[in-house]
């Protein structure tokens, strides 16, 4: 519990209207984007500046308040919830896009802002910010830098960390402090930067970010192949990668999303197939063309069992569309979802693919496969039911499976969920005591009362 | 623990959402607030545990869930398609369940609204101390609440000194006295009897100037929905049978207003207790068309038989899209082609068109600094295409539109699609 006292001191910080307690709000910052955990914090505050952020750490730490950033609470590992109580840092109204430097490339935005305003004020200017996590409309630039978010573009434009050139962030001691700077190039010292990026809000708050942008490619184009069989999708991919083409995307869908897909808005997608690859290509208009046939090639002459080139811009649309529905369609059909995030290098794909097949058959359930085949980041998503205790404990068991396969497989815990709470247990296993004491250590170094997102990470 | 009969019947909506938050993008309330509890996933958060038991519906519970203008943005946007709307209606349902309606509420609701006549008079009655409000305009609210709208310095217009249905015949032959290619009941709506009686006059010319008969049912009522969208299903039940009855054994019922269509058509969605009602409602539904889909979609009129009246000639014209007319019925290009097909005016598209103008009903009474920070967009929008008038098929959102055009002294008229023609 916050004391009366402190509660005044932050109405005094941030004004009243910015220091909610009431009961049921505080529910409504109880969870995030996953099913199994919730708790609710004693306040939530709404700091405009980095300096009102400052002086709330600054009290917090000389209380030892809990303290857990929050943007647009849309992860899907359990990190904006404050499992221990304490103080919901929400930046929701920090959401300035400061600056947008055409010249240079580079944007200065506040860490509320959410990416799909920021990408609309891009592209007014033939700009964008390529990494794409599928929660754009909700995800802020906090969340985003401190998950170091990434989406289907990551096979061909990399994710979050690959634009981040500087960032201003508050210490859970109070100081302001600036990282980085606004050139491509900086080597000055440890990257200090990178530390905070996919540090999952346990290091710090992320008050700006300055990112590199790039201008809008002038043409792209989606295609859709559709495959019998799962391996051969994933061959596919090698080999289009091998030809010296990389698409901005490929993403893939297995059979049980065909069969969801074709029930709610039809594409035409024949039933008995195991697999749907998307690509798109994107960049000038020609190479866009060359590049587009090469897959159409690849495709064709390696066991596709039908290709189609959108026709244009609205068949694209409605395939992306499928695409981006996926993860609803999968969450519509359990009352919980366990949706892994598991990333293995490429060729191993189809590999991963069978082994959750298999772990689907042994424990008997259902596991949907999609994903951005494209960098490895597969989401297979286990179907079950928290209250059923029989259930979920199977359905755990699959999770450590798909788990241990990946990382046999060579692959990480996460590709871009982070760790949260959901991947706690295996943590230690995946880096080692060595790594993971390191971490620590790094963390008290920073964070020396431990107030900063405690209880996520590591146990 | 409560048996919660009402909130079990949209326990199922409840569980649609997935937590994904992206309502929060789509929500106008959200968009000034920032904070959780405004938007659908905090409210459906909040209602899921008074299902389980974890939370009471207090009045505080209620505050937050039932603060929605119900505009529907984020249930047609929803990646799980959750009703959002059903579990906002349902809510409140349970609450009037609970607690019984606020004593204003209920004699407003079930013996002045419910009572097409004495709402006349008292409608009259209000309009005659009119004179009591300081203002520019005439200032007065048709809905419910209106007398606590008073004194917010809004700009609110004149209620008509002669009502719609004492200036209409209750049925209207074609002009050219052949014989009818349908009939059609007229439905007005409360808004278009007190406040717009020119727009529903306008339509009932030009329905019988196109061979239709036109019935204006006296027993008709209103159409309901300020009542149950506030939670009061048993008075929006009887409404709801009320018109069903006068509107019997005709092609078609067609309205001017989109509240009134979209809820004539939606008993079915928020009224039935039992599969025979349901039945019912659905067979009504099929008969309602909003005038915009039935000039289009059934009379198919062909673009040069919309004359546009003289003192429109030469005009910019822009079209706001109703929440109850885009979002509950898919109306979306239907007022376009006609809009855009006009001989002598310029049709110019808004940003945003299909945004909510931040009315909600009676949501702009209780929540009215909130509705001027959403009408505020709305007006910016206006400000960037240049028009000279704002087209729309909503009283309420005309009401909303002329109040917040005028606060920010913009000179734009708001008019009726159907005040535009000859
Ligand atoms: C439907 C759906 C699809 C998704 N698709 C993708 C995807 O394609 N790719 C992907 O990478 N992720 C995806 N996600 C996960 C999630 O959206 C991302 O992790 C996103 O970056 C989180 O942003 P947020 O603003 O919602 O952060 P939150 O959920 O609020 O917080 C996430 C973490 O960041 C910390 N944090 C937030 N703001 C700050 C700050 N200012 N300073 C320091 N720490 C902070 C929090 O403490 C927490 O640990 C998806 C989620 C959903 C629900």
């Amino acid at each position: 519990m916050i004391s009366e006292s402190v509660l005044v001191e932050l109405q005094n910080i941030l004004g009243r209207e910015d220091v909610l307690t009431a009961r049921e709000i505080l529910k409504t910052y109880s969870y995030d984007g996953t099913s199994q955990w919730t708790h609710e914090p004693d306040a939530v505050v709404f700091p405009r500046t980095a300096e009102q952020v400052s002086a709330i750490m600054k009290l917090a730490n000389a209380h030892r308040i809990p303290v857990t950033p929050r943007g647009g609470g849309t992860n899907v590992s359990g990190g904006s919830i404050p499992v221990l109580g304490g103080i919901v840092l929400c930046t929701t109204k920090m959401d300035k896009i400061l600056n947008i430097d055409r010249e240079n490339f580079t944007a200065t935005v506040e860490c509320g802002v959410v990416l799909m305003n920021f990408n609309t004020r891009l592209a007014a200017e033939g700009l964008f910010f390529p990494p794409d996590p599928q929660s754009f409309l909700a995800a802020t630039i906090g969340g985003i830098v401190a998950e170091n978010a990434g989406g289907p573009a990551g096979v061909k434009y990399g994710v979050t960390k690959q634009y981040l050139l500087g960032l201003e962030v508050v210490l859970p001691t109070g100081e302001i402090i600036q990282l980085g700077g606004r050139t491509v190039k900086n080597v000055v010292g440890y990257d200090l930067t990178m530390l905070f990026c996919s540090s999952e809000g346990t290091l710090g708050i992320i008050t700006k970010a300055e990112f590199k942008v790039n201008a809008i490619p002038p043409a792209k184009k989606t295609i859709l192949a559709i495959y019998d069989d799962v391996a051969v999708a994933g061959e596919n991919v090698s080999l289009v990668l091998k030809s010296g083409v990389t698409p901005a995307k490929i993403e893939l869908l297995d059979n049980w999303l065909i069969h969801r897909i074709e029930e709610a808005s039809p594409l035409g997608l024949p039933g008995e197939a195991d697999a749907v690859l998307i690509f798109e290509v994107d960049g000038m208009a020609e190479a866009v063309e060359k590049e587009a046939d090469k897959i159409i090639e690849i495709a064709r002459m390696n066991g596709a069992r039908e290709v189609r080139p959108a026709r244009d811009q609205d068949e694209a649309n409605r395939f992306w569309m499928a695409r981006r529905a996926g993860f609803a369609m999968i969450f519509g059909r359990a009352p919980t979802v366990l949706a892994e995030d598991v990333t293995v290098p490429r060729g191993q794909i189809p590999a991963l693919i069978r082994k959750c097949r298999e772990l689907s058959r042994k424990y008997d359930l259902e596991i949907v496969v999609m994903g951005h085949a494209g960098d490895g980041n597969l989401h297979p998503s286990v179907l079950t039911d928290i209250k059923d205790r029989e259930h979920f404990a199977r359905a755990e068991k699959a999770v450590e499976g798909i788990i241990e396969a990946a990382l046999e497989l060579g692959g990480v815990l996460s590709g871009e969920h982070g760790i949260g709470l959901e991947k706690q247990r295996f943590f230690r296993r995946a880096l080692g005591p060595t790594v993971t004491d390191l971490m620590k250590n790094i963390k008290s170094l920073v964070d020396p009362n431990n107030i900063m997102n405690p209880g996520k990470i590591w146990d | 623990m409560e048996d919660l009969n009402e909130l079990k019947k949209i326990e199922q909506y409840v569980d649609q959402c997935m937590k994904c938050g992206f309502c929060t993008f789509f929500c106008p309330i959200y968009q000034e607030e920032l904070v959780e509890s405004s938007a659908a996933r905090g409210k459906i958060f909040l209602t899921k545990q008074v299902l389980k038991g974890g939370q009471q519906l207090s009045d505080q519970a209620m505050d937050i869930i039932g603060k929605c203008l119900l505009c529907k943005a984020c249930a047609v946007n929803c990646p799980a398609k959750t009703q959002v709307d059903r579990v906002i209606v349902g809510a409140r349902a349970e609450q009037v369940r609970q607690q019984g309606l606020p004593l204003v509420k209920r004699l407003i609701f079930r013996h002045v609204m419910a009572n097409r006549r004495l709402f006349g008079w008292t409608v009259k009655l209000a309009s005659k101390l009119q004179w009591m409000i300081p203002g520019k305009q005439g200032k007065m609210k048709h809905l419910p609440d209106f007398l606590k709208a008073l004194g917010q310095g809004r700009n609110i217009p004149a209620i008509s000194s002669v009502l719609l249905r004492d200036q209409v015949q209750e049925v209207n032959p074609p002009w050219d006295s052949k014989a009818p290619r349908m009939r059609v009941g007229y439905f007005m709506g409360c808004a278009t009897d007190f406040i717009f009686p020119e727009t529903g006059l306008k339509t009932i010319e030009f329905l019988t100037r196109h061979g239709i008969e036109v019935v204006v049912p006296k027993a008709q009522s209103c159409c309901g929905t300020a009542i149950y969208f506030s939670g009061d299903l048993e008075t929006g039940r009887m409404l709801a049978y009320r018109n069903m009855e006068a509107f019997k054994d005709l092609d078609y019922v067609v309205t001017t207003c989109a509240t009134c269509s979209s809820s004539l058509k939606d008993y079915k969605v928020y009224l039935p207790e039992n599969d025979k009602q349901r039945k019912e409602f659905e067979d009504f539904s099929k008969k309602i068309k909003d005038v915009t889909e039935f000039l289009v979609d059934v009379l198919d009129i062909p673009p040069q038989e919309f004359h546009l009246r003289k003192e429109f000639q030469g005009k910019t014209i822009t079209w706001h899209d109703p929440c109850h007319l885009v979002r509950y019925q898919n109306i979306r290009n239907q007022p376009r082609r006609i809009l855009q097909a006009l001989q002598g005016s310029t049709y110019v598209e808004m940003p945003n068109a299909d945004r909510c103008c931040g009315m909600g009903g009676s949501f702009s009474i209780y929540h009215y600094d909130l509705t001027k920070k959403i009408a505020d967009r709305k007006v910016e929008s206006v400000k960037a295409t240049s028009a000279d008038i704002v087209v729309t098929a909503c009283p309420g959102c005309m009401i909303n539109l002329a109040d917040h055009l005028q606060r920010a002294e913009m000179p734009q008229q708001v008019r009726h699609l159907m005040d535009l023609f000859e």
